[in-house]
């Protein structure tokens, strides 16, 4: 089911239209890096506040709140554009491992995101544990990441 | 045709040391990177699948950290991000990660220009690529003294005065434009040997070499 659904979007008007320019593949693609840049420095700001290492003059919770807005912001654009160049290259995508490591990863990572690290972090950072945090913060850049060199390996393995 | 005034042959005359100092710049770059080429590690670096995969990798991801800090100060500067911060304490605080991530990317986008020297010189992104971080380099510099000369006036502003916001505006679109180059680079649409107009030839430097590339 899961393979005929990939099957279908390649050969899909949305899939034709991916393949049917070279550069629209790589505009989409670079749209793509973009939205990584504000991903990661969102992700890399915040995580590094709470490890203690960037801005640890300003409230870990004003940085934290701030920088939620723009990861999800960047997220929407990288979901958007990574499901559209999927769909230029569906099939391939399908056999490929590092495209299900990378999946793996980005639905851990938003899981991780939503459901542990943004409610965790609602209240009083100062009522908690700061090797908590810290954690936290590990877990968070480890997982994008892992979802990071993945996408670019899946370049390098087709 | 002759040039028939003086003002045609200032104008003849300019066009030809014009074309002549692009033949000669376009012929050293590329007598250059053929010298690069003939080193082993050049080959080293393109042979190994490995090592030039990681290297690639690491450019590619170390842009989430040395993009991703500038890209939280210039939207701090615009007055869109972390407004109740003093935007000098934003800029300061997150210099020292932003150029280690930057100093990342040049060694790796050195070495990545050391393992494929011709075909990089010739690729009109790559061309354009380094226009535009000459460009943001100074748009940076400029306002980094701007910064230094007048940030304590309107620090606690939560929207800088116009001049922060251009050269942030700037700095955000010569920067997505470095991606988009960057990312372009790998396409052969412009590929010298290609049948292409005689600007984008002369764009790419597509001259003949002693070695046969062009």
């Amino acid at each position: 089911m899961i393979e005929s659904f990939f099957s279908w979007l390649e050969t899909s008007a949305l899939g034709a239209f991916v393949k049917d320019q070279g550069a629209t593949f790589a505009t989409i693609e670079a749209v793509h890096l973009m939205a990584l840049a504000v991903l990661g420095g969102s992700v890399l700001v915040s995580d590094l506040r709470l490890c203690n290492v960037v801005l640890t003059d300003v409230p870990s919770k004003t940085v934290t709140d701030n920088a939620h807005k723009y990861f999800k912001i960047s997220l929407i654009v990288l979901l958007v554009t990574g499901f559209v160049m999927l769909s230029g290259v569906a099939v391939k995508c399908y056999h490929n491992f590092y495209y299900w490591v990378k999946m793996a990863a980005l639905a851990a990572g938003i899981l991780f995101a939503f459901f542990v690290r943004a409610p965790l972090l609602q209240g009083d950072h100062a009522e908690l544990n700061p090797m908590t945090l810290k954690l936290v913060a590990l877990a968070s850049m480890s997982l994008w990441f892992l979802v990071a060199a993945s996408g670019r390996w899946i370049g390098f393995s087709g | 045709m002759r040039p028939q005034s003086p003002h045609e042959w200032a104008r003849f005359h300019c066009g030809i040391t014009r074309e002549l100092e692009a033949s000669v710049l376009n012929s050293l770059a590329l007598r250059f990177a053929e010298w690069v080429d003939s080193l082993s590690i050049s080959s080293s670096l393109h042979e190994s699948f490995y090592l030039y995969n990681w290297i690639e990798t690491t450019h590619v991801l170390t842009l989430m950290l040395s993009l991703g800090m500038l890209f939280v100060i210039d939207l701090r500067m615009l007055g869109w991000w972390l407004m109740d911060v003093p935007a000098t304490r934003i800029a300061e605080r997150l210099n020292r990660p932003m150029w280690i991530g930057f100093s990342i990317m040049i060694v790796t986008g050195i070495l990545l220009y050391v393992a494929i020297p011709i075909r990089t010189t010739q690729s009109v992104w790559f061309r354009l690529k380094l226009i535009l971080l000459v460009a943001a380099a100074i748009n940076a510099i400029a306002f980094n003294k701007y910064l230094a000369a007048t940030g304590k006036t309107w620090d606690l502003d939560k929207i800088p005065p116009k001049r922060a916001r251009y050269a942030a505006g700037a700095s955000l679109c010569l920067w997505a434009g470095v991606i988009v180059c960057g990312r372009f680079i790998a396409y052969d649409w412009f590929d010298c040997g290609k049948e292409m107009s005689a600007f984008m030839n002369w764009a790419a430097g597509c001259i003949a070499s002693a070695a046969g590339h062009h």
